[in-house]
This record gives structure tokens, sequence and C-alpha cells, in this order.
């Protein structure tokens, strides 16, 4: 969503701020880096952060710059801001220069004053960046240099109450408001060059589309650069320019945003959207991957870093360490293949998976099945659990009392009353916003949670497994992985040596070799770690595996091959799977059913496919045009979620939707998600759930 | 399949215990030799029936002989005893008995701690007010409470120590365990099946190891000057038997005269306290290498 504003003429000119001193060494550009090479010293040993980088940054664009973790985009923003440690610069060579002046070298002096005229920052984490002990109004005048200023830019980063925030406090804020005034701080004075590392990674899907917004806005008017940095293609995709891919401190590609997204050159960035789940990825047959992880930084291979992974290698790749050359004008990509070729080549059918080829990651034999009985798909309205339910949640509440500032305690709704069978074999995605309850759901199925009223009714006699969303934290750190896995087999009777074998054979069913039996946690990698509490799970299979976003804080190559082993494992192990997501491409493809939760309610319950294609609730419409796409204009819903301390009365939805009425704001209301007269596999707590 | 799993092996194998329990530099190399110093004194105090080139109890030679004179190292005392060996004998007293009031208080404090940590709620409540109790009461002044309660000795100076000791360790152990309690590895294991005893044990008490190594360690030096200042005011070693505390007390009288009779005792109550001290910083320093 472009505004069109008094600003629109000056961004593409050169210089949008006279006033401040603006000297590129060459035109068209705010910041320049030129072969950059930074190096690390941990203890005796040299990481390889940066290789050999080069990238113009223009007026008035927003650069994306996407890498996977340890891709080195975050070392590259820092050596912008020219904040390196100062114990890496003999490491570094190559020239990085800001407004004409060096970041690398110059004087501590210089690299300030670059940074307090030139530039501004917002990081992932507003919490950390802004002083808890002082109110964000001192904070934000600090920057801006004047009250009045400090108000203004609050106007225009979109906080509406601005005099009445100054005097919060960073913590009374929410993650959006505090990445709001991290944004009016870095805009302030005017900068030419703001770099934003991960600002919309910590927050929600809704948030983060408005955010977006924001700075799409925001360059369009005030003309200020951005670079952006995201590990998320489709973040850099909606609102970048340009987009630069990098792989292990290399660029690998960077052009036009259109031009990389619809031909992209280099086999690393097609892999990359290849495996990127969206809306429209295919729910039939595996996920498709990257093969193995990235590179170690301590010892890059000589040839090309994505060689290893790369199904068009040939034997020169393994020599040649390839510069980005032009595809067109303006696009470059780092391979030695010409681009029709990469292009050309479909993905590599996955030789592993093949003995579960034919069906698909998801698994969708089953739940058609389901679906066409409406007793077990809609348990609204079914009042005994069908003869194969794997687990039945009854009618569950759960609040919590919490602390509310000034000895007052407070009750937070978590649950607010939750109807949701589960048939065996099937998988259901539940998705909502942080603060929907999903992940007090699933805890209370697990039996980690008590409920306050209702029960959960399970249809095996094996208790439920579950997969956290910090594997590593989820492993008992001074424990070997055997000892982990060997737990789970104790009191069966089993003799040690069958232990072990079990053990052994539940690690290689996850893909895992057996020597990590008796590694422990921190050595090995997320992606190993989350194999390792699958393992754990299902040595013993569970009738339900529940599992809390297990692949949200893995990179993305590495979280579709987590998919593909959660619906392998489901499929032979016959499990049903209970997975919570803020991420509706994912839940539509591990889900047969998708529940959407708001507020401690189920909103929406349908097959996965149709829920997606055709929302029936308002909500469920605004978290899906909330997805970042390339090219979408989401449709941004006002406001933040309302909070679980004091749910509005009757629909707790209607303060933001666009559909309510009196009515909904009745507070005799008490919707339940009621089958639609329309489509009888899909269950809406909505008054008027029709009308769309 | 097209997920990660061919590399694996290698780089688990070139992780595994890569120089973790070798000094890989010198500042390692230093903290090392310093926690060895714990070793060392244990040593020297193992070996004092072997060092002591005297009997403690019996008078050897010519009172109140200084330093050097006849062959005495460190002198003769009032009545004729080797300084020399009765340091050594009362240094190993010393020695052995800090270091049993720091067994029992980890022992006893650990279990309290791990109790009241696994269990919280009203459990937790109740052993920590008693703990708090304890701890509200000056050390040394309860000691000596107890001790003239017991009447004196070596054994009740040992009780008494230990009964005000526990209660750091229960409140350190009880701190760690309820941080650790909090994370997903311990829910991770009641799903997979661990008992309550066994999450104790397995999951929660061996993440409370390191702080209180480092405790204990630091430790040494404190009880080795408190027990010296309870033989000192006559609540240790009954006359003959050789105690750094009690020796440096009996023979305050010599100070001016003869300043080595009482002296000596002190200065070794003075390196056990600072071994004590250091060591416990060089562990400290190691464990958050880690």
């Amino acid at each position: 969503m472009r505004h069109v504003s008094s600003g629109e003429e000056e961004a593409g000119a050169a210089p949008p701020h006279p006033d401040v001193s603006f000297s590129p060494a060459r035109p068209g550009t705010v910041a320049e880096v030129e072969n950059l090479a930074v190096t690390f010293r941990r203890g005796n040993r040299r990481i390889h952060a940066v290789r050999g980088v080069s990238l113009d940054i223009r007026p008035g664009e927003i650069l994306g710059l996407v890498g996977e973790s340890g891709s080195g985009k975050s070392v590259l923003g820092m050596s912008l801001l020219g904040l390196l440690p100062e114990d890496t610069l003999e490491h570094t060579s190559g020239r990085v220069a800001v407004a004409g002046k060096d970041m690398l070298h110059g004087s501590a002096d210089l690299r300030r004053r670059v940074r307090k005229e030139h530039l501004g920052s917002v990081f992932q984490d507003p919490m950390t960046s802004l002083n808890p002990t002082m109110r964000v109004g001192r904070q934000v005048i600090e920057a801006a240099g004047s009250t009045e200023e400090a108000v203004r830019l609050l106007r225009a980063v979109g906080i509406s109450d601005a005099e009445r925030r100054m005097s919060s406090f960073p913590h009374e804020l929410s993650g959006g408001l505090r990445q709001r005034v991290m944004i009016a701080m870095a805009v302030a004075g005017n900068p030419s060059l703001v770099i934003a590392d991960e600002p919309t990674t910590a927050l929600d899907v809704m948030v983060q589309s408005q955010v977006l917004t924001l700075l799409r806005s925001l360059v369009d008017e005030i003309g200020c650069s951005f670079l952006l940095i995201t590990h998320d293609l489709g973040v850099a995709a909606q609102v970048a320019d340009r987009i630069a891919v990098m792989y292990a401190g290399r660029l690998a590609e960077s052009g036009p945003t259109d031009t990389v997204l619809r031909s992209a050159a280099h086999p690393y960035s097609l892999g990359l959207m290849r495996s990127r789940l969206s809306l429209t990825s295919p729910r039939t047959g595996t996920l498709s991957t990257l093969r193995g992880e990235v590179p170690s930084p301590v010892a890059p291979p000589p040839g090309c870093p994505f060689q290893p992974r790369c199904d068009l290698a040939t034997d020169d790749c393994t020599q040649l360490l390839p510069d980005p050359v032009p595809v067109i004008p303006g696009h470059l990509s780092a391979c030695v293949l010409p681009a029709e070729v990469v292009r050309a080549r479909r993905p590599a059918p996955d030789a592993g998976e093949q003995d579960a080829g034919e069906q698909d990651a998801g698994g969708q034999d089953a739940p058609q099945a389901d679906a066409a009985d409406p007793e077990s798909a809609v348990p609204a309205a079914a009042d005994a659990p069908g003869a194969a339910s794997a687990v039945w949640v009854r009618q569950i509440r759960r609040t919590f009392r919490v602390k509310a500032g000034r000895g007052r305690r407070k009750d937070l709704q978590a649950l607010r009353e939750i109807d949701l069978d589960v048939a065996a074999g099937e998988s259901v995605a539940i998705v909502g916003e942080s603060g929907s309850g999903k992940s007090t759901l699933l805890r209370v199925m697990a039996g980690l949670e008590r409920a306050d009223h209702g029960e959960v009714v399970l249809g095996g006699s094996t208790r439920p497994q579950m997969v956290f969303q910090d594997a590593g934290a989820s492993l008992t750190p001074w424990m070997t992985v055997g000892a982990l896995i060997d737990e789970r087999l104790r009191g069966e009777g089993l003799s040690r040596a069958e232990r072990q074998e079990r053990v052994v054979a539940a690690l290689a069913q996850v893909g895992l070799p057996a020597e990590v039996a008796q590694a422990r946690s921190r050595q090995l990698s997320g992606g190993q770690r989350q194999r390792v509490a699958l393992a754990r799970a299902t040595v013993i299979p569970p009738q339900v595996l529940l599992c809390d976003e297990p692949t949200s804080a893995l990179d993305v190559s590495l979280a579709a091959g987590v998919l593909n082993l959660i619906g392998r494992l489901r499929r032979q192990l016959g499990m049903s799977v209970v997975f919570v997501t803020h991420d509706l491409s994912v839940a539509r493809v591990v889900g047969d059913r998708i529940a959407v939760m708001y507020l401690g309610n189920i909103v929406e319950l349908g097959p996965a496919e149709r829920v997606v294609s055709q929302p029936a609730h308002p909500y469920t419409k605004a978290l899906l045009s909330a997805v970042p796409e390339a090219g979408a204009a989401p449709m941004v819903l006002t406001g933040e979620p309302a909070s679980p301390l004091a749910p509005p009365s009757g629909c707790a939805f209607h303060p933001r939707c666009p559909l309510a009425d009196d009515a909904c704001a009745d507070s005799e209301l008490r919707l339940r998600p009621v089958r639609l007269r329309t489509a009888h596999d899909r269950a809406v707590a909505c008054l008027k759930p029709e009308l769309i | 399949m097209a997920v990660a799993e061919p590399q694996l092996a290698a780089p688990l194998a070139a992780r595994r215990r890569s120089a973790r329990l070798l000094p890989a530099n010198a500042a390692r190399w230093a903290n090392w030799s310093i926690a060895g110093l714990l070793g060392v004194v244990t040593l020297v105090a193992l070996l004092a029936p072997v060092l002591a080139p005297h009997d403690p109890l019996q008078p050897v030679g010519q009172p109140q002989l200084a330093p050097g004179q006849g062959g005495f190292l460190l002198g003769t005392d009032g009545i004729g005893r080797d300084v020399l060996s009765r340091v050594l004998y009362g240094l190993q007293a010393s020695w052995f008995a800090a270091l049993l009031v720091i067994v029992g208080g980890v022992i006893i404090g650990g279990i309290i701690g791990v109790v009241a940590g696994t269990f919280g709620g009203i459990v937790d409540n109740v052993l920590m007010r008693i703990t708090d109790g304890f701890l509200a009461l000056p050390a040394p002044v309860l000691a000596i409470a107890i001790v003239a309660a017991l009447g004196p000795g070596f054994v009740h100076t040992l009780l008494a120590v230990s009964i005000v000791w526990w209660p750091f360790y229960a409140r350190i152990v009880r701190g760690e365990v309820r941080a650790l309690a909090a994370r997903p590895h311990v829910e991770a294991a009641r799903l997979a099946g661990a008992g309550t005893f066994r999450v104790a044990l397995r999951h929660l008490a061996p993440g409370a190891v390191p702080a209180t190594v480092v405790t204990a360690s630091l430790d040494v030096g404190n009880l080795v000057l408190t027990l010296a200042a309870l033989s000192f005011l006559g609540l240790g070693q009954p006359a003959p038997t050789p105690e750094l505390g009690a020796d440096a007390a009996r023979n305050l009288s010599y100070l001016l005269q003869q300043w080595w009779i009482p002296t000596m005792p002190g200065l070794a109550v003075l390196v056990l306290a600072m071994v004590g001290n250091l060591a416990g910083d060089a562990i400290r320093n190691l464990m958050e290498d880690r």
C-alpha cells in the first residue's frame, strides 16, 4: 500500500534533505559496500562471517537483504553502522562507505557522526534497544531534539495518541508499538539510510503487516533508504524494491524484487523460494527442501559455498568461488551456470522420502473421509466422541491469575470455552496470534496444564507426546540424547540392549546417525535438536503428537525438512497430530483441518484448503491477507488484538471487525462455532458468516 | 530423504569434547593451577604425620627457641614443643573440619533445596521459612550458643557449625532448581514419563552443581576462619590437641617476646583462607568458561 503523498517526488531525487551534508562518492548511492570481508576470532578459531560482498544502496529504496542464520547479513548491517567490534577490524578488508565516509577504518568520532547524521537503526527486539528505566518520550526526544519533533515523529509512525504514549515506559507498550517507537527514533533527524535488522520477526503476523506497510510509506514520504535485513523472503518481497540474497557470507543473487522472484538465477534463491511455504504451495507430495546444512563459517569450502547442497553442481563448482555477474543489467547471480540452465532444472525428487513419496506431506487420505462425515468433523455439534477419536476436548476453560501491577491481580482468560475433536490419524492445525490461547490449549491436551472446567478425553492408552518450539530448551542440557530417549523406554520391561536398539532405531527414523545418542543438546544444530525431540516423542509411538510451533525457530530450508518428517512419522506410526502455529501457510500444509483461534475461542474450524481459500470468519480473512506475499496488498486491521485480561463483550473480535454492528457487542452474546448451512464441514463463531 | 543428514557424523565427532577439560590458554592454566592448590593443601593435611618432624604433643627441645634455632624450622613453643609439627597437625584438623562441615552443609542443604525447588508451593514455603529462620540468626553466635548448650568439644563445634552452615546451600540449590523447573526440559521429561523423584535427581539437581561447587570452594576459606575463631574462643579442640585457632589463642601472651609462637598458626589460617578464596574464584572462572 504505497502512499502517494507530497514526498513522492522527492523519493527518487538524489539528496532529499539539503540540510544534511550529503556527498556520495558515486552519484545515486547512499551507501556502498565493496568487496567486504569480515572475520571474527573466537578463541583460536576464525569465523569467516562475510567473504567478499559488494552492494550499493540507492536513495529512497528499500533493499531487502535476505539470508538464513549465519549468512552474514547482520554483520553486513553492523559494518554499515560502523559498529563492528574493534578487534575484528584487523581481519576486515574491503570498503564500506556511508555518505562517502569510511565506516570501516574511519575514526570512532567520524563513524559516530555519520551514525548521528546519516543513519538510523531498528533491531529485532525493541525491548533490548529501548532503555527500560526511561519513559519513551524522553528517549524519542533525545533522538529528535525537541518535544514537538518527537510528537510529530510518533504520529508519523502511526501512534495515534502520541502525547499520552510519550509518558509510557517501554514495558507498558505492546511489541508493535515499541517497534514503532524504535522506527520513530531511527528516522529522527532525517537519516539517509535506516538499517532494519529483522524488525518484524518478533511480531505477530498482523502487526508485522502493519509495520511493513509503515516502512513502505515512510520511504515514500520522507525519502530515506532502508536496508531491510530478514530471513523471510516473503517479508522482503512484500516491501523491498530490490532484493539481495546472501549465503554463507557471500552474495548469491541480487536484483529488482520482481525479477528475482519471477526469474531467480541462482540455485540457492530458487531452492529458498521452493522450500518457502506460501498459501499456494502444493499440499500433495513432500515439501521441497534443501539437503544438508549451511557450511561451517570456520572452514568454508574453497569453491561455491552452495555446491554441497546444489543439485546442479559440477566439478568446477568445488574449485571456483563464483563472483556475482550480471544476468541482465541490474540482476546479478553468483553461479557459473547460465540462468536458463538453473531455471530449467526441476528440483530432483527427494530420494530419501521415496518410501512415502506417493503420499502427501500433511496426509490427505484420512481427513477426506472425516470431512465427508460431519459427525466427527464438526465437534461443536457432537455430543459423544466419534468412535475413532484420538483426543476429545470438551468445554475447556482456563483462567490464570496474573499480577496487574500495584499488588492487584487480574484474570487472564486464556481459554474461554473450547471444543475440539481430533480423529485418530487426523492432523489438526491450530492457528492464532500470540495471546490467542493456542499454546495453552496444547498444554491442557498434554496434561501439563489443568483446565478449570471441562475435560480432555484421550482415545488411546498412551499419553500424548509434545514437541516444543525451542527444541534445545526441551532437552536436558547435561544428559545425552541417548539417555533422554531411553527415559521413555523405562518401565517397558526391556533389557538394556533392547532399549539401546530402540534408541538407535528411533534416531534412524528421524534421519539421525546412531552417534548422536552420545551427544548432548548443545553439540547439535537447531534442526538436529528438533529431530532428537521428535525421536524422543516417537520412540514409543503416541496416539497423539502435539507440536508447539516446532519450526518457527528454524531456517526456511530446515523447517520444510522437519515438516516433511512430521508428516512421514504420522503416516508411518498412525498418529494424530495437533500442530500449533502462527503461520497459516504452515497450517495449511500440515493440517487436514485448521482451527483458527482468537482470544481463547475457536472462531473457525474446517478443512485446511477450504478455510484458506474461502475463509468464513472475518478474522480468518484478515489473518490470511496479512501473510506476507509478493505484491499482495494486505487488508490491515486497525489496532492490536484485544487483551485476554479484558476481552471485549459479545464477540471478542467485534472492535476490529469490519462487519461488526451493535448485535456483535451484546454482552449476552455467547458465540460458539456452529456449522455453516452452506458448508457442513465448517464451523464458524460469527453472527454473519454467510455475508463473506 | 532430502533433508539434513549426510554430514552429521563428522562435525559431531569434531565437536565432541573439543578442548573442554584441557586448558586451552594461559588464563585457563592459571585457573587450573590455583584450583589445584586445594589439592595441594589437602595432600599436605593428609601427610601431616609424615611431614611433621616431631611429635606435636611432647616437648622435644628447649622452650621458646626462635625459628631456625636448634634445628626447629619454626622454633619451639612455651614448653618446648615443635611449632612446625603443631602447625601441620593443626592444619590437618582445621582443613578436614572445614571440608566436613561443607560436605555436611552441601548434603543437608542440597536435599532441602532440591525438595523445595522441585515441589514449589507450600513445601517450598515451609522449607524456606525454616531456612530463613536459621539465616536470620548470626551464624557464629548461634554456633557459640549450640556449643555452650552441648558442652565444649570438637565434635560439638563441628555439629554447631554444620547446623548454621546448611541454610546457605539450601538457598542456593533451591534458587537454581526453581529456575530450572520453569524450563521446558522439565515438562518434556514429565511427558516422557519421568516421575518426580527422577525429574528431581536427573533433570534438576545436576543443574545446581556448578553454583554449589563454586560457593563451596569459596566457603572453605570462611569456614577455616570461623572454626579458628571458635577455637580461639575456647570452643574447639581441648587443650593439648594441636588446632590452629586454639594454638594462636592460647599462646597470645607470647606475642611480644616470642612472636612466632602465636603468629605461625595464625599465618597458617591466613594461608588456608586465601587458598580457599583464590581457588573458589578460579573454579568459578573455569565454570563460566564452559
